[in-house]
């Protein structure tokens, strides 16, 4: 299996968070409704942060065995 | 295609062009004569040196081809192009010259590949091949395995085809550049896994963003197999699936090193790639067809890197700012909470009171009604009413009253004891 973890989150994750704004600049959300997003904004940041301070990058080559099998072999720096 | 600028001269033939004669056709005649010396020489029995002795056409052709592939070893040739043509069996075919002399050249097809175009009439050019006669037609013609236009010409005009194609399928067109992702996870990279293309680009990419990860699909970046490679590895991630943006490219070189960028099929592989794509081909003055078909052109490995991926620090700092962004909109919007529940409460307050002073002015009204109906105010009036002492009844008529039966009469002050008098 591939030792390259895949995180398709993250793009998405900005991008709801950009959302979470959005809806919190408009008028007339209810507050329990804006206190909702306003937690979920925080975690997303949170998640975001951890993300890029603890996640260890890697170098490694694609190679592939078969059709839709994928290995990725370390490559030494 | 390697260019054969450094080929060294053949040495097979450092014999002398006269080892490798062929002049009296038959092996029997040389077998005979390559007796050195010892034989006298019968000038008679020499072919062509008498009309007995007469030289087939074959043999004078043969001979000929010989000792001129013999004499010239394979040599740059300068002239002016002059009726080109393509034969249909791919086969180019043109005339070299200059103010006094020509001669006729041919490219066969599996000699083309190295050459970026075929040339155009009147086109300085210099062609590398070998000078030999057909014998079959007695014509001398220079077989060219290589061919380049004074000026780079051939290269222009090759990368100026392929521009105009992939042009014409709208493959260049601005509105076809993607924005590339604020913050990648992984960058996948086409290139040599040995080159220092590879090299550059982790480096920047651990200094500017330690948690990207980088993924490499590898392919010859030069050669004659490059092309396919190139397009192979894109293939490949895209498979994959799990890179968010994918640099293609290598370190500089000589031109004809970076010929695989290009290449029509590996523009249209970069093109058709669902990922954004960065070129980055190691070269200041050219711009190659990568470039020009990529998302985004950067003109080392390292300056592609820095496109890809953003300095983690300012990462942070950006998502800070969004979380106080946040936090100061979330305070305002409690902020506004509260003012209108404060709003609220005062309205609530206003109402309050004004239903109490609707309620008072009722009753005011209700009163001053009540009052105006009152029997009190007709007595007010100087009206009487009479009334029983016993009962309190009213007294309104007349036979209602007994002589001397004492009665009350209620008037506006007070109440008086009366008594009717019989009569």
């Amino acid at each position: 299996m591939s030792d390259v973890q895949r995180d398709a989150s993250y793009e998405s994750r900005l991008s709801r968070l950009e959302s979470i704004v959005a809806e919190l600049e408009g008028d007339g959300i209810p507050l329990d409704r804006a206190l909702a997003l306003f937690e979920e904004g925080i975690e997303l940041l949170r998640s975001a942060s951890d993300e890029l301070t603890q996640a260890e990058g890697r170098v490694a080559l694609l190679i592939e065995r078969a059709e839709g099998l994928f290995d990725t072999r370390d490559v030494d720096e | 295609m390697s260019y054969p600028r450094r080929r060294s001269w053949p040495t097979s033939r450092s014999a002398g062009p006269a080892a490798n004669f062929d002049l009296f056709g038959a092996s029997s005649a040389t077998s005979e004569s390559a007796m050195p010396a010892l034989a006298p020489v019968n000038v008679a029995s020499i072919p062509g040196a008498s009309p007995e002795n007469a030289t087939p056409v074959a043999s004078l052709t043969e001979t000929a081809k010989a000792v001129i592939e013999g004499a010239l070893p394979p040599m740059w040739v300068r002239g002016e192009v002059s009726d080109f043509k393509r034969h249909r069996n791919g086969h180019w075919y043109f005339c070299l010259r200059d103010a006094s002399a020509q001669v006729r050249c041919v490219v066969w097809s599996r000699n083309q590949r190295g050459i970026p175009a075929s040339p155009d009439d009147g086109m300085e050019v210099v062609a590398f091949g070998q000078l030999t006669v057909y014998p079959a037609r007695g014509e001398m013609h220079l077989t060219v395995t290589s061919l380049d236009a004074r000026g780079d010409g051939l290269w222009r005009k090759a990368l100026e085809e392929t521009r105009v194609r992939l042009d014409r399928d709208g493959l260049l067109a601005a509105a076809r550049k993607r924005a590339l992702p604020p913050s990648p996870r992984c960058v996948g990279m086409v290139t040599s896994p040995d080159g220092a293309a590879l090299r550059d680009v982790i480096a920047v990419v651990r200094r500017r963003a330690p948690h990207v990860t980088i993924v490499v699909s590898g392919a010859a970046v030069q050669g004659a197999t490059a092309p396919r490679e190139i397009c192979d590895a894109i293939a490949r991630l895209v498979r994959w699936g799990g890179a968010d943006v994918i640099i293609v490219g290598r370190g500089g070189g000589a031109r004809e090193d970076l010929w695989a960028f290009n290449d029509e099929g590996v523009a249209r592989a970069i093109a058709a790639c669902p990922v954004p794509v960065i070129s980055a081909v190691g070269h200041e003055i050219d711009v190659t067809i990568a470039d020009l078909v990529a998302d985004h052109r950067a003109p080392t490995p390292s300056a592609a890197a820095e496109a890809a991926v953003p300095v983690r620090d300012e990462l942070l700092a950006s998502i800070d700012a969004e979380r106080a962004a946040l936090v100061a909109m979330m305070q305002d919007r409690i902020g506004d909470a509260r003012q209108m529940l404060a709003d609220c409460a005062g309205d609530l307050r206003r109402a309050a009171s004004l239903d109490t002073e609707r309620r008072r002015a009722r009753v005011a009204t209700v009163a001053g009604t009540l009052h105006a109906l009152s029997p009190l105010a007709t007595l007010a009036r100087g009206y009487a009413v009479a009334r029983d002492r016993a009962s309190g009844a009213t007294l309104s008529n007349v036979a209602d009253f007994a002589a001397d039966r004492d009665f009350t009469l209620t008037l506006r002050d007070g109440d008086v004891v009366a008594r009717p008098v019989a009569g």
